[in-house]
């Protein structure tokens, strides 16, 4: 096997003979990609220990950053030969440290392969390279009066490749479905040096099985994506939003249940509990009233008769459902305003106690109210103050645990009730992670979702594209 | 579970108690002693800072953005990284501390109070930087401050000047206008223009520098000094045309004591006088934001609203990003700020406006020096000097800039 599979870096301080390059890896690198796209000093591999995930942290051997698709291949051949595990790394945004180096060896960030290639309004797709900002192919579509869907809450950090290598959802999935639903071709190095391009252009293409959604959710542990070619539509003429206060996230899920059986398919259907519009409040400032138990925050896209309709006939069912208050938002800038609120709310969280440790439950929509409640039992069980949002309208849960930074006790709570969480949401037929991704976070609850069969399959899966086992070593399928 | 999936090496585990990744370890006391811990604790490193940061931009590189150097500064805190380790000293360099980053940030992370004490570490004696420990040592003594002040003929006031000391009602309400060490020396025009837009701003004599100099390049104790002195020299509301004086003073003073130029005349009431013209037809103006008035203290209207009442106001894209000058940054950093400034300089070109207006010397000083060298027929003027211009009410009104002394005088750094 490789040797530096077997070392552990999370523990390996500056200086250590382990923290130094196998041979001369900073020179092997260096000669594929250039002196100065390759970091093996101390403080870039601290900086690269680690990405938005909290407790995960291993220090890589190198950071390589690679300017080209031939320069990826090289380093991946490079990698293989050797042995020396590669972590592919976007922005570092994500939220399961699907790119936390825990097998050391080089992170590979694609930050540098950053153009959109192509926007193309009569076939309705954009082409770009990975390390594109979402915000940025999401901008250049809306220039073009095209829509890029799928929309994270790090939109405007996160890029696109992370995006597919996590299959990342948003606040829009109710209508539109997620980045997968998206993705219409992909261009991606394998470990051993290939480039392969699947899919393409075409909304149908059955040629072979279909790789493409296959690496989209990746993470990174498959192939290296190294372009995107994905689905754009015509930019809605009108985007509207309004609020609805609640006594409870219990009766906020209620009303969704109710609005989705009455047929509305609205874009967005997001709820936050008392703890997390107060702190949203408190960094935004937007007015937010902070004495109800539950926003629900909902959105549609269209035309104006659509919009206006369907934000009227989902305001009377709020109010039908017990809603407390139900206001629209007057204009766009304010419908802006309580988006971007609503996808900061997890940093927002952090003002309560700066360890939060968030998870990503999902359960069917009508099992919605139940899951919330197990939550909060879960949570006063385990004397956690657990603080919840989400993508109601596609059941999607984030409750986030919100501890003091040192309280090392409180997290293995944390941990013992999330692991009650995730049991619950597979028990209502629910997942353990419905978009931020597997990652080295949630490992250990994957055969409990998939089955143990599954876990064999994807082992297999990963032999065929990795025979060597190096990208990103100790993640799904590994 | 199948009893091969690894369980991850860093998980926290109530039984081997491994390495948590931020913050000092347990076990090892509390850490270096660098850092306020609170400060340091609140980031999570959700990366959403990133789109915000010039020098990530530039590189990146997560090094250079702020969440990597908290990530850094942790790792100084926790020994995880030695006190002399490189990468520490040139991303605490490299940062210009334009705290674009605590805008966007959710958690509500100082991350300019970080940087204060991170460089109160690495700045030591003999590893500061020898400009910036020059000009420490140039506005730290006020009798060269007068001198050049003197010379360059800043505004002066014959009230002030002959030192009548003020009842102690009169204290509270007057207002006194800080000359700033810079900008007395290479934009005295500034300071005769705030005269002449409002009489009643006084200027103390005596005045020395606010520390924001001192706060910025790693002595941060000298500079909290530094501020209260002046604070107590001046009497009453402390007026000021430099958003990074604002900003520090603002810190040590309170926030209602402290009024950059443009948050005083909009808090007064102020109604700009004339419209500047250019051959006939109102100037089109530009406005670039100074760093640590829009991102410390908030105020980005009142400079626009004044611009747009004498001339005819064009939102320069990009006003809020840096320009790098940076305080210091310009002058031990000349490369890497060139590189912050180019993209701006471009914006610019394309905008092409008549006057692009800054509110901090700094800014103006880096504006100046890069539209000359690029050629623009666009002339970089004050705040101040705009106003006074249009108030004078010439057809053709020309501003009336200092011919910039430029690289060879000891002055230089302001905070931008």
């Amino acid at each position: 096997m490789h040797t530096h599979a077997e070392t552990d870096p999370a523990g390996r301080r500056a200086g250590d003979p382990a923290g130094s390059p196998p041979g001369d890896l900073a020179g092997d690198l260096a000669a594929i990609v250039g002196r100065d796209h390759v970091r093996t000093d101390d403080g870039a591999l601290a900086a690269y220990a680690r990405d938005a995930t909290p407790l995960f942290h291993a220090r890589p051997q190198a950071v390589v950053l690679p300017g080209c698709t031939e320069e990826v291949a090289a380093v991946l051949r490079y990698a293989t030969e050797r042995g020396v595990p590669v972590v592919p790394r976007g922005a570092g945004s994500n939220l399961c440290a699907a790119t936390v180096p825990l097998r050391g060896g080089i992170v590979m960030v694609l930050t540098r392969l950053d153009r959109i290639l192509e926007v193309s309004p009569a076939e309705l797709l954009a082409r770009v390279q990975p390390g594109v900002t979402t915000t940025a192919l999401a901008d250049a579509a809306a220039r073009e009066g095209l829509l890029y869907a799928p929309d994270p809450g790090s939109r405007t950090v996160s890029t696109v490749g992370g995006n597919v290598a996590t299959c990342a959802g948003g606040l829009r999935g109710l209508k539109y479905g997620v980045t997968r639903n998206h993705v219409l071709g992909l261009e991606a190095v394998l470990p051993t040096g290939e480039v392969v391009r699947t899919g393409g252009r075409l909304w149908k293409d059955v040629a072979g099985y279909d790789l493409t959604r296959l690496l989209t959710g990746s993470e990174g542990t498959l192939a290296v994506i190294t372009e995107a070619t994905v689905a754009l539509l015509p930019a809605p003429e009108e985007t509207g939003t309004g609020v609805a206060y609640f006594d409870s996230l219990a009766d906020a899920s209620r009303a969704v249940a109710a609005v989705i059986a009455d047929g509305i398919v609205p874009a967005t259907l997001e709820f936050l509990d008392r703890k997390c519009v107060s702190a949203v409040e408190e960094f935004a400032g937007l007015g937010l009233r902070r004495d109800a138990g539950a926003l629900l925050l909902f959105g549609d896209d269209g035309s104006r008769r659509t919009v206006a309709g369907t934000l009227a006939r989902i305001g009377e069912v709020c109010q039908g459902a017990g809603a407390l208050e139900v206001t629209l938002a007057e204009d766009v800038a304010r419908a802006d305003a309580l988006l971007a609120a609503r996808r900061c709310s997890l940093p927002a969280l952090s003002r309560l106690g700066s360890l939060t440790i968030l998870e990503d439950a999902t359960v069917p929509r009508h099992r919605l109210a139940e899951m919330v409640d197990r939550i909060d039992e879960t949570a006063d069980r385990h004397d956690l103050r657990i603080a919840t949002f989400g993508h109601a309208g596609d059941g999607n849960l984030h409750p986030t645990c919100v501890l003091d930074p040192d309280d090392g006790e409180g997290a293995e709570r944390a941990h013992r009730a999330f692991a009650e969480i995730f049991a619950a949401a597979i028990a209502l037929d629910g997942t353990i992670t419905g978009e931020h991704g597997v990652g080295a976070a949630k490992l250990p609850y994957l055969a409990d979702r998939i089955g143990d069969d599954q876990v064999a399959l994807l082992r297999r899966i990963k032999k065929a594209f990795d025979p060597a086992g190096i990208l990103n070593p100790g993640k799904l399928g590994s | 579970m199948t009893d091969s999936a690894p369980r991850p090496a860093s998980r926290p585990d109530p039984a081997s108690a491994p390495e948590p990744p931020s913050g000092p370890a347990p076990g090892r006391g509390e850490g270096l002693g660098v850092f306020d811990k609170a400060l340091l604790d609140r980031c999570i490193s959700c990366g959403f800072c990133l789109p915000a940061c010039p020098t990530y931009s530039l590189t990146r590189q997560e090094p250079s953005s702020p969440r990597g150097r908290i990530t850094l500064m942790r790792a100084l805190e926790s020994g995880d990284l030695a006190p002399d380790d490189p990468t520490l000293a040139e991303e605490s360099s490299f940062c210009l501390g334009c705290r674009a980053c605590e805008t966007v940030c959710p958690a509500g992370v100082e991350y300019g109070r970080l940087l204060e004490q991170w460089r109160d570490h690495q700045w030591q004696g003999r590893d500061r930087p020898l400009i910036a420990r020059l000009l420490m040592a140039v506005v730290s003594r006020p009798w060269l401050l007068r001198l050049q002040g003197l010379v360059r003929r800043h505004a002066r006031d014959r009230r002030a000047a002959r030192g009548r000391r003020l009842a102690h009602g009169e204290r509270e309400q007057a207002v006194s206008l800080m000359l700033g060490c810079v900008e007395r020396g290479l934009y005295p025009s500034v300071s005769r223009a705030v005269r002449e837009l409002r009489p009643e701003v006084t200027v103390p004599s005596g005045q020395g520098c606010c520390g924001a100099l001192h706060a910025h390049n790693g002595d941060s104790a000298a500079g909290a000094e530094m501020a209260r002195a002046l604070g107590e020299r001046l009497p009453g509301t402390v007026v000021t045309t430099s958003g990074g004086c604002a900003a520090h003073l603002a810190h040590h003073l309170g926030r209602d004591r402290v009024r950059e130029l443009s948050d005083y005349l909009e808090r007064t009431g102020h109604r700009p006088a004339g419209r500047v013209t250019v051959g006939g037809r109102p100037a089109r103006v530009a406005l670039q934001d100074s760093c640590h008035l829009r991102n410390g203290l908030g105020v980005t209207r009142p400079p626009r609203e004044l611009v747009a009442a004498v001339a005819d106001y064009v939102e320069l894209p990009g006003a809020g990003d840096c320009c790098g000058a940076a305080g210091t940054y310009a002058m031990l950093r000349p490369d890497d700020s060139r590189a912050v400034l180019d993209p701006k300089l471009e914006a610019l070109r394309k905008l092409d406006v008549d006057y692009v207006v800054a509110v901090n010397p700094g800014c103006l000083r880096q504006l100046r020096q890069g539209l000359r060298r690029t050629r623009s027929r666009t002339k970089a003027v004050h705040l101040a000097e705009l106003l006074a211009m249009a108030a004078r009410s010439e057809p053709e009104g020309e501003p009336d800039p200092e011919p910039d002394p430029g690289q060879g005088t000891v002055a230089g750094p302001a905070e931008g």
